[in-house]
């Protein structure tokens, strides 16, 4: 049996369902539903069960299968996870309309586009839409201290 | 029912509802045009628009995102040879030939004409099959239903994971114990929430669909070096050819389109089949009966070879409504997040369904049928305009699929939370999709952790404890038996890819 990305992830996996029962274990319940045929706890540990039975046959009877993390551009991904995770970040404090504005500007940038035009009417146009359609339309109320100060929203 | 069909046609047919099929056909052409991005990113991506609609309007301009991501799909499958969706993969095998040729005019109105066909064969078998099934339904009681969900489960994880059983079955326990998090629906215990408050009331449906689809298919896209946008660019500049067919090639197309509907209903209704399964079964099985002559076209584009898996794959569509409609058990990954939808919406799909809410059920069965023409009269001629769509470059599509995914969540807790959870989720999902772990089952097992819980309290409580439901009902003993039978064909399957392959 050799040691490859599907047999590694099976063992995560198993090691995770493994936590998964004993956190299931954990769960406290009422005094008089704990020795009940159906508890808060019943169905979590047979998922577990489940989880370990089907993990376990995953790791021992997995075939070698052909997997490469190498030739994927990796780096561009975590940059762009990082900018979803920075969004979130400053959407609450600095507002939806510049953080949103800031998110798209900067990762358009990142993926090589260059023509300022193209990266204006690709961000302020489509974040100015799509809030006109959720205040105007909608009614959905979205804080944004900007526009609050510009005296476009109230 | 005839009062219910009417209340239906009213409300499928007022202005609001047509309108709201239109821009769902059309959102979904464009959006399932893109590559990489399916009916259920398409899907996902609406449902925040529908929050302030009423169940009805909500299903119909899904069912509506739902057909138009099929058909654009075959449009970038004919086009470009990329199909957007898994069920248009077949159309690529003589769709493409045909546009290498210069007819990718032609190749277009094969599909649609198919697709609408197919599509509307489907819809008067549903208008037959559904409220019969409902009526059965009825009589189903908690310990069938809980069976009839495993088998949900068992045959999405089988059928629809490219052979990949045990990785699939690793996914829907996943899904179950993601769907256990936050406070028990009976007791009100709150569980795996780890002192959280964020995820006290367990993890959004709506997060958990954009983040493994949305969201890291935008990922995916930016992951693979190859750049399709550039043979895409070409393809949208290129003429496209006359649309028109000849009386000799409908004839031709007929009896495919009549044969291989009933067949895509049927596979549509089976749970976990679904599209891509039909598509494929009515390419091979349009090819086994063709005559010697006709066989040697399949692959160089051959008529028959496109009408067949476009049109079943949209009668699959149409047919995975059923269950879905009728017993409240999606049958597939697409009607897995409508589910979760209608269940946000407070709506329970079901037997009682058909009865309480005539007006949801036919509506969006009357609405397939308007969702049909419009693809029909509506995308086919603005196709080559539609085309360009598939011009944009990664570089602006990615960070606006991530925008709208993020704006997506954000909108319905406004929890900056909600956001790096789905981040983590979509990083992880894409490192599972690499690895090969299919994510429907997840979704699948997801939502309906819920009501199988639920089920399985009630059995439990009514036997006593006892496991014994399993064999005391007919109709659970057929459904465990079926359920036998599939792992049974999976371990055959899996003993003899090992005994042909030894080198494990």
């Amino acid at each position: 049996m050799s040691i490859n990305y599907t047999r590694m992830s099976a063992l995560i996996f198993l090691l995770l369902f493994m936590m998964y029962s004993y956190f299931a274990g954990e769960i406290q319940v009422f005094s008089f539903d704990e020795n009940a045929d159906f508890n808060a706890r019943t169905f979590p540990k047979l998922i577990s069960y489940l989880g370990i039975a089907v993990s376990l046959l995953a790791l021992v009877l997995s075939s070698n299968e052909k997997e490469e993390f190498g030739h994927y551009e990796w780096l561009k991904v975590l940059v762009l996870f990082a900018l979803v995770f920075s969004y979130g970040m400053f959407i609450k404090s600095i507002g939806f309309f510049i953080s949103t504005n800031l998110f798209l500007l900067v990762s358009y940038y990142y993926l090589g586009v260059r023509n300022y035009k193209v990266l204006l009417f690709s961000s302020i146009p489509v974040v100015a839409a799509l809030q006109f359609m959720l205040h105007g339309l909608l009614d959905v109320y979205i804080r944004d201290p900007f526009l609050q100060l510009l005296g476009v929203i109230s | 029912m005839n009062e219910g069909i009417m209340i239906g046609i009213e409300t499928a047919f007022s202005g609001y509802n047509i309108f709201l099929v239109m821009l769902g056909c059309f959102a979904g052409t464009i959006i399932g045009m893109l590559p990489g991005l399916g009916p259920m990113s398409a899907i996902a991506l609406m449902i925040p628009i529908t929050y302030g609609f009423n169940p009805a309007s909500a299903m119909i301009l899904m069912a509506g995102v739902y057909y138009g991501a099929i058909f654009g799909g075959s449009t970038s499958s004919i086009l470009i040879n990329a199909p957007g969706v898994a069920g248009t993969v077949s159309s690529s095998f003589d769709g493409y030939p045909m546009a290498k040729n210069g007819q990718a005019g032609k190749a277009l109105a094969i599909a649609a004409y198919s697709s609408f066909a197919g599509g509307t064969i489907a819809a008067v078998f549903l208008l037959i099959a559904a409220p019969q099934l409902a009526k059965v339904s009825l009589s189903f009681q908690s310990a069938d239903y809980f069976a009839l969900m495993c088998v949900g489960l068992l045959s999405i994880a089988a059928f629809a994971s490219k052979g990949q059983f045990l990785k699939a079955m690793i996914m829907t326990a996943l899904g179950l114990a993601l769907s256990t998090v936050g406070q028990d629906s009976l007791s009100d215990i709150t569980r795996f929430a780890f002192g959280n408050i964020n995820l006290m009331d367990g993890i959004s449906f709506v997060l958990l669909v954009m983040a493994t689809f949305a969201m890291s298919e935008a990922f995916m896209i930016i992951l693979k070096k190859s750049d399709i946008n550039f043979k895409a660019s070409d393809a949208s500049k290129n003429k496209l050819g006359s649309i028109k067919l000849s009386k000799d090639e409908i004839k031709e197309m007929v009896p495919t389109i009549g044969r291989t509907s009933v067949l895509g209903f049927l596979v549509g209704v089976l749970p976990g089949a679904g599209a891509t399964i039909a598509s494929f079964l009515a390419w091979g099985f349009e090819r086994g009966i063709a005559s010697a002559k006709d066989k040697l076209k399949f692959g160089k584009g051959s008529i028959k070879g496109l009408a067949a898996p476009e049109t079943a794959n949209n009668a699959a569509c149409t047919g995975s409504f059923v269950p879905l409609l009728t017993l409240g058990i999606p049958g597939s990954g697409t009607t897995a997040v409508m589910l979760g939808a209608l269940l946000s919406f407070g709506v329970q799909p079901g037997p009682r369904l058909y009865i309480e809410q005539p007006e949801l059920f036919w509506a969006v069965i009357v609405s397939m049928y308007i969702g049909n023409v419009v693809l029909l009269v509506l995308n086919l001629p603005l196709i080559p305009y539609i085309a360009r769509i598939l011009a944009i470059p990664k570089n602006i599509l990615v960070p606006l699929v991530l925008f709208f995914s993020v704006t997506g969540v954000y909108l319905i807790s406004f929890n900056a939370f909600d956001i790096y959870f789905m981040a983590i989720v979509a990083l992880i999902s894409l490192v599972l999709r690499i690895l090969n772990f299919p994510m429907p089952p997840l979704i699948l097992g997801f939502i309906l952790g819920g009501m199988l819980e639920k089920n399985l309290r009630r059995a439990l409580l009514i036997n006593d404890g006892s496991f014994s439901f399993i064999w005391d009902r007919p109709i659970s003993l057929s459904l465990f038996v079926i359920m036998i039978m599939i792992v049974s064909l999976q371990i055959y399957q899996g003993v003899k890819k090992r005994k042909l392959s030894p080198n494990i």
